[in-house]
């Protein structure tokens, strides 16, 4: 399985700028995932290595072939790129069987009708489809249908495997079951793969590293851990997950440490490698998730980075409750997996949960 | 299972990049434009040249569009083609309107029914159903003359111009219908909806609501209409000159026939001021569409209440439209049978001591029977070339990366716009002016045909188009990836998808090709008649038996396939004549 070199993509649409700059690196065997909202440009650049759009700018590679090279004017027809794609809608082909859907890529590679039927049926019981050869995409269910998209796209060991938000269509238990397993497949296989979606979760979920997106520039690349515990801006930080944002100036800085005074006087340290001079704006984000929140009279929180605050309002979301705080300017949102059953809370930031986004 | 046997088979073959697919495209592309566009270039040549084309010598000059603009009896043609276009347009618009907000938005009985009847005239032939209203309401036809003997009423003398009008607002009628059906059912209900719960009358919705919001479809047929009735030849030239009335369309034709030069300058130029105006029109009507979408909100819901109850009207209102029906489209195809089935027509002796067989015996003989080989063969033939041809140029229209394919709508939807008999004199100067291959086109039956085929192309193109566009992308891309190119993804994918169109394309190709006749008429000549040209010119020299039994055979075979095409095939022959 090859690697998958994006560089410096560069694609307009009109006035507007669709990519700007988009480059990228997918390892052999991974799953990389491109987030973002819808409007990103993630779409653009998976039908740009897919060869259904042409940037203006930049350098397409897949293993040793160069797909696109603006500046050589090299563009591989999309039919000659031998990727593998799901589609969005499947485009599971309505007027043929599951069987002349997958058999459709190896009669176009001029194969063998005995080794299409056999390498058909393999790759069908690969997505546990064997019995369904026969049926019409009308007759399958949605998560069929997808089953069925996906041994198609594998049907002719393609370099690698698109996936354009194939989950947006299923409902919210199938989705779950779904990234499961086509996560199981991809890695059981060493696919290089790369994953187009909205959904962070998802992306969360099934990445080996993830690309978040924004206004057709990537914002931050790397694995879904650094992605969630280090945002490297504020629009990445807000995208993935709940943040709470706390925006100050320097204070002090030791090794290792930062000082931020809030607008209202109140200092927090944070642990940072950063180099930041006294005076300096920075924003802090803050998980929800990571901050402790104790009933004020009955808290053994005391010390540095804590504050007394007041509860706005509470809701109760199945698995966690989510905290609106006020303490003097500052408000925060705050989750907690019991009742915090006060008006007046002790809120701690721990220092080693903070980011420094700006 | 492994992930070994994922890795063992074989990778796709590489292949050399073979060109077919942009050849085929380019190609596509320049025979449809070439053909569609190409036949101007001879007409505009002709009309600056000081005599006839295929005369030796001769000079530029404009003196033919001065001697047309000079001619008293152009301008007196011109006025009436203005007259009779208004008051075509008007009435059949209104009317039109009307019946199409009667179906969709109210409780009429039979509303369905009336919805697809009112289209009949549309796919009937329209040469015969003119005939059909001659033996009816003409002066001395058997409805007509009932009505004046023993109710001593008069009845609208069909040989002036509002009569005219009448026939061929009927005519169009279905267009304003189909335009307005299309908008009222595209229209977003809840609109009206939200009118009402806004406390507003079902009447008062329909009069702020959903008639404004029709206004666009009524501009866009309104526009067409017009078109339609200034390049009309058939009505003018069976109604109107044997009362010497002329119209810039007759003017032109009886210039082409009778004028002591044959084929002069005078004609082509006149041709080319009429091209002139219907592309002027065209313009503006795609303007309007543009304006249209402004307009249209998302898709309806299916099965919803009827809006408006029309209460104590229904029964009355309902009749009116079956009476419209039936004297407008049926009993004219009635009188038609009749007629084919007399020795002469006359309401003073009953028909059944006239009966004769000899005007169908007729059919089996010379002419007549020459024609209607050609025109079953035309159509045959056209059918399937022209449904080729669409499919192609739609699916590079629609479905490639070519950088001219966004002429191709324009262009395949142009013949519509353009009068018959300006199709007529531009084929017949490019068959001159092509040497070799032009001489053969023009000395058989194929040159007819390619002016058919072109002159009514936009149909297929537009019941095309709507399916092609349901289509999804995804699909065709989906056959890329998995390395298809792109003739094979339009031949394994798009094309099986949309074979319902194709078929429906072929339908109503066969029965337009049947049933033209005008732009043959300057093509025409003697052992390459086909069934239109043959009835216009025996009902020229006065005899009418041979004329009805032919009009009847073309009614016989437009409904026999049409027919075919709705059960068999489960076709909806509609048309989309609106696009």
């Amino acid at each position: 399985m090859p690697e998958i070199h994006v560089d410096s993509l560069v694609k307009q649409f009109g006035d507007q700028r669709a990519l700007s700059d988009v480059s990228f690196h997918v390892a052999e065997g991974e799953l990389f995932t491109l987030l973002g909202p819808s409007g990103c440009g993630k779409s653009t650049t998976l039908m740009s290595i897919a060869g259904f759009q042409s940037p203006e700018e930049g350098r397409i590679a897949v293993g040793g072939d160069v797909f696109f090279d603006a500046s050589r004017r090299v563009s591989i027809p999309a039919e000659r790129r031998n990727l593998g794609i799901v589609f969005q809608s499947y485009a599971v082909w309505p007027h043929m069987t599951v069987f002349q859907n997958l058999a459709f890529p190896l009669k176009v590679r001029k194969r063998k009708r005995a080794g299409i039927r056999e390498r058909v049926h393999e790759v069908l019981d690969l997505v546990e489809m064997g019995d369904y050869g026969d049926r019409y995409p009308h007759q399958l269910s949605g998560g069929q249908q997808q089953r069925v998209a996906l041994a198609r796209a594998l049907v002719y060991s393609p370099s690698v495997l698109l996936l354009d938000e194939p989950f947006s269509n299923l409902d919210a238990k199938l989705r779950e079951r779904a990234r499961a397993w086509v996560k199981e497949l991809q890695s059981r296989l060493g696919l290089t793969t790369i994953f187009v979606t909205h959904d962070q979760d998802e992306a969360l979920s099934m990445s080996d590293r993830v690309a978040v997106m924004s206004s057709g520039e990537v914002q931050q690349i790397g694995t879904p851990e650094e992605i969630y515990r280090r945002p490297s801006n504020r629009f990445v930080a807000g995208f993935v997950g709940r943040v709470n944002l706390l925006s100050g100036t320097v204070a002090a800085a030791e090794r290792g440490r930062v000082a931020l005074e809030l607008p209202d006087g109140r200092k927090l340290w944070v642990d940072a490698e950063h180099t930041a001079t006294p005076n300096a704006r920075l924003t802090l984000a803050v998980r929800p998730e990571a901050l402790r929140v104790e009933p004020a009279d009955a808290s053994t929180l005391n010390g540095s980075n804590t504050i007394e605050a007041r509860v706005e309002s509470v809701a109760f979301l199945g698995d966690h409750y989510q905290y609106e705080l006020r303490a003097g300017g500052l408000v925060l949102t705050a989750q907690t997996a019991r009742p915090v059953a006060t008006d007046h809370v002790m809120v701690h930031i721990p220092a080693d949960a903070c980011a420094i986004v700006e | 299972m492994t992930s070994t046997t994922y890795e063992a088979a074989a990778p796709l073959r590489r292949r050399r990049n073979l060109p077919t697919a942009g050849t085929l495209q380019w190609l596509t592309w320049v025979v449809v434009v070439g053909l569609i566009l190409g036949p101007f270039v001879p007409l505009l040549y002709a009309s600056v040249r000081d005599r006839p084309l295929y005369e030796a010598g001769g000079a530029f000059t404009l003196s033919a569009y001065g001697d047309l603009l000079a001619d008293p009896a152009f301008w007196r043609a011109a006025r009436h083609t203005l007259e009779y276009a208004a008051l075509t347009t008007a009435i059949s618009v209104v009317a039109g309107a009307a019946v199409a907000i009667l179906v969709t938005r109210t409780d009429l009985p039979g509303r369905k029914v009336f919805g697809r009847l009112t289209l009949l005239p549309l796919l009937l032939p329209s040469l015969g159903l003119v005939l059909g209203w001659i033996v009816v309401w003409g002066p001395g036809g058997y409805l007509s003359s009932l009505i004046q003997r023993h109710l001593h009423l008069g009845t609208l003398d069909i040989n002036t111009i509002p009569g005219m009008s009448v026939i061929e607002a009927t005519r169009l009628l279905p267009v304003a219908y189909m335009t307005c059906e299309a908008a009222l059912a595209r229209a977003d209900s809840s609109l009206e909806d939200a009118a009402r719960s806004a406390g507003a009358t079902p009447l008062r919705v329909l009069r702020n609501v959903t008639i404004p919001m029709l206004r666009p479809a009524l501009l866009n047929a309104g526009t067409l209409i017009f078109t339609l009735s200034i390049a009309s030849l058939g009505i003018p030239l069976l109604l109107g000159t044997p009362h010497n009335i002329q119209f810039v369309s007759t003017y032109l034709y009886l210039q082409w026939t009778n004028a002591a030069t044959p084929d002069s300058p005078i004609v082509s130029a006149g041709a080319v001021l009429l091209l002139a105006v219907a592309t002027v029109l065209l313009l503006i009507r795609n303007r309007l569409l543009g304006a249209e979408a402004r307009y249209v909100s998302v898709a309806g819901k299916a099965g919803r209440t009827a809006l408006l109850s029309l209460r104590a009207w229904r029964w009355p209102l309902a009749a009116l439209i079956a009476l419209y029906l039936l004297f407008s489209t049926i009993v004219p195809v009635l009188g038609l049978a009749l007629m084919s089935f007399v020795a002469f027509v006359t309401p003073l002796i009953a028909p059944w001591h006239l009966f004769t067989w000899s005007n169908w015996q007729l059919l089996g003989t010379g002419v007549y029977l020459r024609s209607i080989e050609h025109s079953a063969l035309l159509a045959l033939a056209g059918g399937i070339a022209t449904t080729a041809v669409v499919a192609l140029a739609t699916l590079v229209a629609h479905r490639s990366r070519l950088p001219v394919r966004r002429s191709l709508p324009f262009v395949m939807l142009y013949p519509r716009a353009i009068p018959g008999l300006i199709i007529g004199i531009g084929f017949f100067w490019a068959y001159l002016l092509t040497g070799a291959p032009g001489s053969w086109l023009r000395q058989g039956i194929w040159g007819i045909l390619l002016a058919f085929c072109i002159r009514n192309l936009p149909f297929a193109y537009v019941v095309m188009y709507p399916t092609m566009a349901r289509i999804g992308e995804e699909l065709d891309r989906a056959g890329r990836s998995v390395g298809a190119g792109w003739w094979r993804t339009c031949r394994s994918i798009v094309l099986p998808l949309l074979r319902p169109a194709l078929f429906a394309s072929f339908i109503l190709m066969f029965v337009e090709i049947l049933n033209d006749y005008d732009p043959a008429l300057f093509l025409v000549r003697p052992g390459t008649e086909v069934i239109g040209t043959t009835m216009l010119d025996t009902f020229l020299q006065g005899i009418v038996g041979p004329v009805a039994s032919l009009a009847m055979v073309q009614v016989g075979v437009t409904v026999l396939v049409l027919a075919l095409g709705t059960f068999v095939f489960k076709i909806r022959v509609t048309g989309g004549h609106d696009a």
